[in-house]
């Protein structure tokens, strides 16, 4: 049991950052962007080939990051261009249906150009114990860098003056523009934030399971659920939603098997979605 | 780019040309028997070729699924993202009714027919009674899908799991011949149509169009809107029921794929976009010509999705509204009625910013 919920926190904390780069987009510009999962993916295929390369891992990884970072960019110069346009439900729509577009090029291009290429990193050393439990290195190391970048995202959010800028802009677009913040400047760079937190999930998951040229689905389902009943737009909550479900999602695979597990995820999601439509930590408007 | 663009991209996805009631009834049914008509003529052409005939049946059936979805979608705006799913409670109800109870097959229909149609009244109920906005309602149903997915892929003694599983009932009928299944699914379409076209001239029609329109008035007008979403799901779901378990019989085999996300709700919401949403006539536009185009990018495999990709954007980005409204304004307009742009101040719909164009129709000024 123990073993499974430290792996359910695990995962969680790999659904909460997976999340919070959902979360910050919609709450920011209101813009959902279902290419989520794709990004990861072109991230995790470009450190793949970088290691092909013979390039260390370190860089190769850094070339992921980069790669992530690129893609939101280019994502904010040229597709949502039109999205910003609009406002309300009509630019969620748009900005969805777009982006839905993106998934399915990169989708296809990747299964049909590199069918079999999958990056999973190894880390060596032999297992850990924690709490009396057996951990595996990589498991280890994953959630280090998670934790570490979520500390690093409530820091920058909480105590510089560009994070508070983003903050402001979230609840308060018209307002911050009355104080000299550019809100498209900001969503420019929540966009590049997103490209890279979705490059560093892709690269811990990679240090547990395989990431391949189809995981881009199943990975902007699992951010979107998370970030659902975490609250659009609240990062903090997608945290803590992600972490839930994690264990969750890892304790029911264990005890019932693993399609009625990820029923479980979804009937909670979608039950959360009932009970608080604003997600766990949201207020009520 | 500025003016014009913003302007186009003001009016995305508000329908445009919402028909307006034709007086009499034979102006209603004859282009829809026409395009029945017309539609009847493909065994014709393709007659001989088994593998031809099932790509048109297939076409029929995803029409049958647009024109469920544009009633849904289309008429009273609740963005139901298990189109698959609900044709797939039909497709797989039925084939389970009829293959492991027995049941003879006209009444596994249409009992799986009510159960698409109680699951999508359902969750259209859930979606008013918690008063979820577009988005929301997407994420709900898209749960769903996955639910039902996973469960296909779970309950592997019903469904066959990933493999899939064959149909016995109905193996010697005429389900299974070459031409017959194609002009049962073509009834299916007319009568759809005709449902659709009635629809849209009872006083439904006029509380879809009241409610699509602007919500608040419509309250205030007196329409029950969360009553008349729910009729619209009811009548949307049914469709597709019907349409998925029909379908399934004349297909004979049934497997993930067949009602799965990216092969029916895409491809669905590709086709209502490309048709125009909302539009009487769309889906079947629509439908034959992501059949043909399907067909035509048959031997590329993979690359299809890129091609299914390219085309979603483009026709977000520059028809929003869908080809057949375009064309219509494209023809009005150079028949000389004028489509004038006017500034309007609705802050609270529109987030607090004061000025955003909307295109008004003003069809009838030069008359």
């Amino acid at each position: 049991m123990m073993a499974n919920i430290l792996d359910g926190i695990v995962l969680g904390l790999q659904f909460g950052l997976l999340a919070a780069g959902l979360t910050l987009i919609y709450g920011l510009g209101g813009v959902l962007n279902l290419g989520y999962g794709q990004m990861a993916v072109t991230s995790a295929m470009t450190v793949a080939f970088a290691l092909d390369a013979d390039i260390p891992i370190l860089p190769a990884v850094g070339l992921g990051l980069l790669a992530g970072g690129l893609f939101g960019l280019l994502l904010d110069l040229t597709l949502l261009r039109p999205v910003y346009r609009l406002r309300g439900e009509a630019r969620v729509l748009l900005s969805l249906l777009l982006t839905l577009g993106v998934s399915f090029i990169i989708d296809g291009y990747l299964n049909w150009r590199y069918p079999l290429k999958a990056l999973s990193l190894h880390i060596g050393g032999g297992a850990v114990e924690i709490l009396g439990v057996l951990m595996r290195r990589g498991s280890l190391v994953a959630s280090g860098i998670t934790l570490v970048t979520i500390t690093g995202l409530f820091v920058f959010f909480r105590y510089t003056s560009l994070g508070r800028a983003i903050r402001s802009v979230i609840e308060n677009e018209d307002g911050a523009r009355l104080i000299g913040i550019d809100p498209k400047k900001m969503l420019r760079l929540i966009l590049v934030l997103s490209g890279v937190l979705a490059a560093l999930v892709a690269v811990t998951r990679s240090m547990v399971a395989p990431v391949d040229t189809t995981s881009g689905l199943s990975i902007t389902v699992f951010a979107l659920i998370v970030t659902v009943v975490g609250g659009l737009g609240n990062v903090a909550g997608a945290l803590i939603a992600g972490i839930i479900l994690g264990i969750v999602n890892i304790v029911a695979a264990d005890l019932i098997g693993s399609y009625i597990s990820l029923i479980l995820l979804l009937v909670a999601a979608g039950v959360t979605i009932l009970i608080r439509p604003a997600g766990i930590l949201g207020v009520r408007e | 780019m500025s003016q014009s663009s913003t302007r186009r991209a003001g009016t995305f996805l508000i329908g445009g040309t919402e028909a307006h009631t034709t007086r009499s009834l034979s102006a209603l049914f004859l282009p829809i028997l026409a395009v029945g008509a017309v539609l009847a003529l493909v065994p014709l052409w393709l007659g001989d070729s088994r593998v031809l005939m099932g790509v048109a049946v297939l076409g029929l059936a995803f029409a049958c699924y647009v024109i469920g979805f544009n009633v849904i979608f289309g008429s009273t705006g609740q963005l139901f993202l298990c189109v698959g799913a609900l044709a797939g409670v039909g497709g797989f109800g039925a084939t389970i009714l009829a293959d492991n109870l027995g049941l003879p097959i006209l009444l596994s229909i249409l009992v799986a027919t009510l159960a698409a149609t109680i699951t999508g009244g359902l969750l259209s109920f859930i979606a008013v009674k918690r008063s979820l906005g577009v988005i929301f309602t997407g994420i709900v149903t898209l749960i769903f899908t996955l639910s039902f997915d996973a469960l296909l892929l779970g309950l592997t003694q019903l469904t066959g799991g990933d493999t899939g599983r064959v149909i016995h009932a109905g193996a010697d009928t005429f389900l299974r011949e070459r031409i017959p299944p194609y002009y049962l699914m073509l009834a299916l379409v007319v009568l759809f149509l005709l449902i659709h076209g009635l629809l849209r001239r009872s006083h439904i029609g006029w509380a879809f169009r009241a409610l699509r329109d602007d919500e608040v008035a419509a309250e205030l007008a007196g329409v029950d809107v969360a009553r008349y979403r729910v009729y619209g799901a009811l009548i949307g779901a049914a469709m597709l029921g019907l349409a998925g378990s029909t379908y399934v019989f004349t297909e004979g085999r049934l497997s993930p794929t067949t009602f799965g996300f990216g092969h029916v709700d895409v491809v669905v919401l590709v086709m209502l976009a490309f048709g125009g949403i909302g539009t009487l006539f769309g889906p079947i536009v629509g439908a034959i010509t992501f059949t043909i185009v399907d067909e035509i990018l048959i031997d590329f495999g993979q690359l299809r999705q890129v091609a299914y990709g390219i085309l979603v954007i483009v026709l977000f980005l520059w028809m929003p509204r869908g080809l057949i409204p375009t064309v219509v304004s494209v023809w009005r307009r150079a028949r000389g009625r004028v489509d004038v742009v006017r500034i309007v101040e609705d802050p609270a719909r529109d987030g607090g910013n004061p000025t955003y164009p909307r295109k008004e129709k003003q069809n009838d000024v030069s008359k």
